[in-house]
């Protein structure tokens, strides 16, 4: 119940279906739709609270006030869940649909619900498949509207935040290599196979690296750059 | 009693009661056994045959064939011993003659006690299944003679040591070698395999083992291998005279091996004489010898081709990296076509035009011409050298054979596109000053390219010939038309169609105004008939025709448009300082310096005066028409648009343009193999890609994948969600 913040009656549910193995509770509860029992009134007072004046639509100021109320840092990756969740189509900005959409599916209609959702949305990271659905969603989040890349600056931020949770050691070189070799928009492509460049390979050898695994130019260079630096070691 | 009664006359048949004779076998023996030692002692005229046979075929008629048969045997074993005594006791050389000689006698004897007993041959020996009468005389003489312990050896010693006095320049007596061999062939061919040829092979084996070892140490390869052709003429014609032919092939393998095979590495790789310098010396003879003889041994070419093909690959690469060869490229490529001159010679001549050295050659020469790539940009260069000035004292086929031979490096490159840039530019600046040798060998040229290349390499080429003959009837027109005073300048235009032909955008400059009236006529004249078109006057491809006085003398000035700009503005003035001539011209800077450059302080050319009179164009100078100038010739070229080997900066440009025309070109080849094929992996992607493409250059791999990703980039491909590896088309 700490973890996923659930009611006590949804918790002993999850535990009889997995035969009271904690695990397969989690795993129980996590795919349950989420009983919506939220009151839409209450979702559209709150709407009403963070949208701009004179537009129909959630803006920095209204994200900034948010965060304060919730008391998060905005750079506070809760937030990039958050966002997944309303399925916003860019950092900073959420439409009505998509705000009201997006705490309906997590199922709160207020704050101090939203408050006690922030642990079980934060786990959410911790969650394999999930992870890579809200790795890929924060490509299209952080671009700039209209751009069909993303950013380099705000492609490091977000590697940054998003390996903070999921560790990989080799975060670092990578955001270095970027910055001295590539200097320019990262595409969908890269972006999407970095994944699975971090998923399938051991960072300690990269010995199973294949220069022939039609991996991203960019990512031969970046082994090669880990090579020639001595960072790994490669083992033919 | 005898009173029987009688009836009909019995007529018994005649019996002939002879048996009752015991000594009857003995008797008629003892005439055959005599008739046997006169046969023997050489005295057979006094014998009745008729006799003989008679006494033989009654013997066996009364079932006493196989006495008959044990007491032959007998008989001749004993003459066969007493004969094998008398060969035991010959004496040195003699002891081949004396077996030859008793051979010879015995075989005589054998045929008369043959038909002798021919009766017992058809009816005795073939119903009790014994060997018939011959052949049991040669059994016995092999086993008694040939083979006696005494006789055995010292008969395959005798030959041997005769055989290898022959090897050593001895004449033997051949004829009685061959009766020795045929003797043991005669007795059967085991007999002639185990008591001759089999030691025969290994002793050679021997010889031959040695010899090459000494001839190894002291010859050189040219010499040895010559050793070796007569070593083996000498072996079969030995054979022929006097052994058995199927032994030829089995000393032939001796020679070959103990010669040829064990040696080999050392032979064909050895200092100062082996393949190498056979072939850097154009050693024909040698080479064929070397050729032929390797020929029969196993990985004999296969040798000889790998070395070759080292060797030409070194030397090669020495040639196109050596960096004192590239200052001429005209050089260069005929260095290099000279080198495959030879090679050609040699594999036609001492290879008989064998393929599979073709083709190594072929590989080796695509090896290294593409280590240096600037061998498109050369063989470019050479073109035009041989289309400008002709090739020297040639005819129309001299001409074509160089073409065809250019060609032939031609199809060795792999950059095919950077040629095609080159050549644009080099025939473009042929074109365009006028200076076509030969119309035909231009053509030519043209028509190989296009079968080697396809209709799209040449096409633009055309395109540009095709401009200029349209020009000229332009300026035919234009001329007829024109109407007005034809006191100034005549103008003759060509009109390039943008796209066909590789010029670079050209700020406009300021002509003299004598042309700017010319130029502008025909301006309005061509726009009249063409409209919709628009022309912009290329001004740094131009030339110019000038007449000038200088001291007195007149001469005739062949400039560039540039040249003619600057030239023009001293008629006006004597002398202009640099910032005036470049106010006055709106010449770019750089094209203005060499310009300035090429009609100051050049010896020879120097039209104008420079102060200072230092080499370089400064912008302090100040120029002065030279009346000091003179020259022997009326006519003086100080114009500057021949083709050059590029300076560093313009080779980079034109490779950078080169990649970047590259990168359409692997995109299309891209989309159309995922087009047809739909879902195909990565690393056949590329293999296809690069196989479309091979005809004009070889792709980077990494440029391939990069041009995926901007497709995919682009949504014209995506990556399989299952497999990473594999792309699918989107349609």
């Amino acid at each position: 119940m700490t973890i996923t913040g659930a009611s006590e009656k949804v918790a002993l549910q999850a535990l009889k279906a997995s035969d009271w193995h904690l695990e397969g509770a989690f795993d129980f509860f996590y795919r349950q739709p989420q009983i919506s029992a939220t009151n839409s009134q209450h979702l559209e007072d709150l709407y009403n609270r963070y949208k701009e004046p004179d537009a129909d639509m959630v803006m920095v100021d209204g994200v900034s006030q948010l965060c304060i109320d919730l008391q998060v840092d905005p750079q506070d990756i809760v937030m990039l869940v958050i966002s997944w969740h309303m399925k916003a189509a860019t950092m900073c900005e959420f439409t009505r649909q998509e705000f009201i959409g997006g705490l309906q599916s997590i199922g709160v209609d207020s704050i101090e619900k939203l408050n006690e959702k922030l642990p079980s949305l934060r786990a959410e990271i911790k969650d394999d498949h999930k992870f890579c659905e809200i790795y890929n969603f924060a490509f299209s989040w952080a671009r700039e509207k209209g751009q069909k890349s993303l950013a380099l600056e705000t492609a490091l931020g977000m590697w940054r935040l998003l390996f903070a949770e999921r560790h990989w050691p080799l975060i670092d070189h990578w955001c270095q290599f970027l910055q001295i070799r590539h200097n320019k928009a990262i595409s969908r492509d890269t972006w999407a196979q970095l994944l699975e460049f971090v998923k399938t390979l051991d960072p300690q050898g990269l010995s199973s690296y294949d220069e022939e695994g039609a991996w991203p130019y960019l990512i031969d260079e970046f082994v090669e750059y880990l090579t020639v630096n001595g960072y790994v070691q490669r083992r033919k | 009693m005898s009173s029987q009664k009688k009836r009909a006359t019995k007529v018994d048949p005649f019996k002939h009661r002879t048996e009752v004779d015991p000594k009857f076998f003995d008797k008629s023996w003892k005439k055959l056994d005599d008739a046997i030692r006169e046969i023997y002692n050489h005295n057979a005229s006094g014998l009745s045959f008729e006799e003989l046979y008679r006494t033989a075929y009654n013997l066996v008629l009364h079932k006493h064939g196989l006495k008959l048969y044990d007491k032959l045997m007998e008989k001749l074993k004993g003459h066969l011993e007493e004969m094998c005594r008398s060969v035991e006791d010959a004496q040195g050389c003699l002891f081949l003659e004396e077996l030859q000689i008793r051979w010879d006698d015995h075989n005589k004897a054998l045929h008369m006690i043959r038909d002798i007993l021919m009766y017992m041959d058809r009816t005795f020996i073939t119903t009790f299944k014994k060997t018939p009468v011959f052949d049991l005389g040669l059994e016995l003489w092999r086993d008694i003679v040939v083979r006696s312990p005494k006789i055995h050896g010292r008969l395959l010693d005798t030959l041997l040591e005769l055989i290898n006095r022959e090897r050593m320049g001895d004449v033997i007596n051949r004829g009685l070698m061959r009766r020795s061999t045929n003797m043991l062939m005669d007795l059967g061919p085991s007999v002639y395999r185990d008591d001759f040829e089999k030691p025969f092979i290994e002793v050679s084996e021997s010889f031959y083992s040695v010899e090459s070892q000494q001839f190894i140490e002291c010859c050189d390869c040219g010499e040895y291998l010559e050793k070796v052709q007569r070593r083996l003429a000498e072996e079969l014609e030995r054979v022929s005279q006097y052994m058995d032919a199927k032994t030829a092939d089995k000393i032939t393998s001796v020679v070959e091996t103990e010669m040829l095979l064990i040696h080999m590495q050392r032979l064909i790789l050895m200092e100062n004489s082996g393949l190498v310098n056979m072939l850097v010396d154009d050693k024909h003879e040698d080479l064929t010898r070397m050729y032929n003889l390797f020929k029969r041994v196993p990985d004999g070419h296969s040798t000889i081709r790998s070395v070759m093909t080292s060797h030409v690959k070194e030397t090669g690469k020495a040639l196109v990296t050596d960096p004192e060869r590239l200052k001429d490229p005209v050089d260069f490529i005929q260095r290099l076509l000279n080198e495959k001159d030879k090679y050609d010679e040699i594999i036609s001549v001492s290879f008989s035009n064998d393929k599979t050295f073709q083709n190594a050659l072929n590989s080796s020469f695509e090896y290294f011409i593409n280590l240096n790539n600037r061998s498109p940009e050369f063989i470019s260069l050479y073109v035009d050298d041989k289309l400008r000035k002709g090739v020297k004292g040639a005819n129309e086929e001299d001409v074509e054979t160089v073409l065809d031979k250019v060609m032939i490096l031609f199809r060795y490159l792999q950059e095919k596109d950077v040629f095609e840039k080159y050549y644009k530019q080099h025939l473009a600046k042929r074109l365009l000053s006028g200076k076509i040798t030969s119309d035909e060998a231009e053509r030519s040229m043209l028509v190989k390219l296009k079968t080697e290349c396809g209709y799209q390499f040449t096409s633009k080429l055309e395109g540009m010939f095709t401009d200029l003959k349209t020009s000229q009837d332009t300026m035919q027109s234009f001329y007829a038309n024109i109407s007005g005073d034809t006191d100034g300048p005549t103008i003759s235009v060509q009109i390039l169609t943008t796209g066909s032909w590789p010029t670079q955008p050209c700020a406009p400059c300021n002509l003299p105004p004598e042309i700017t009236d010319i130029s502008e006529k025909f301006r309005a004249y061509y726009l009249g008939t063409h409209n919709g078109r628009r022309l912009t006057w290329q001004t740094n491809m131009g030339n110019a025709d000038i007449k000038a006085t200088f001291g007195g003398r007149r001469h005739e000035l062949n400039v560039s448009t540039y040249q003619m700009c600057v030239l023009m503005l001293f008629n006006s003035a004597d002398g202009m300082t640099y910032g005036d001539i470049e106010q006055a011209t709106a010449i770019p800077r750089a094209e203005l310096k060499r310009c300035l450059q090429s009609l100051a302080c050049v010896k020879g050319k120097n039209v104008l005066r420079k102060e200072p009179m230092s080499k370089d164009i400064s912008e302090g100078d100040t120029f002065y028409y030279n009346d000091k100038f003179t020259s022997k010739l009326v006519k003086v070229k100080i114009g500057t648009v021949v083709a050059q080997k590029e300076t560093e900066p313009e080779k980079m440009e034109t490779r950078r343009r080169v990649e970047e025309d590259r990168k359409p070109q692997i995109e299309a080849a891209i989309v159309r193999i995922m087009k047809s094929r739909r879902v195909l992996d990565h690393n056949s992607i590329i293999t296809e890609v690069t196989k479309q493409l091979q005809s004009r250059f070889l792709p980077n791999p990494v440029v391939i994948k990069k041009r995926i990703e901007s497709l995919i980039e682009r949504e014209f491909l995506e990556r399989d969600k299952v497999d990473r590896k594999m792309y699918r088309y989107l349609a």
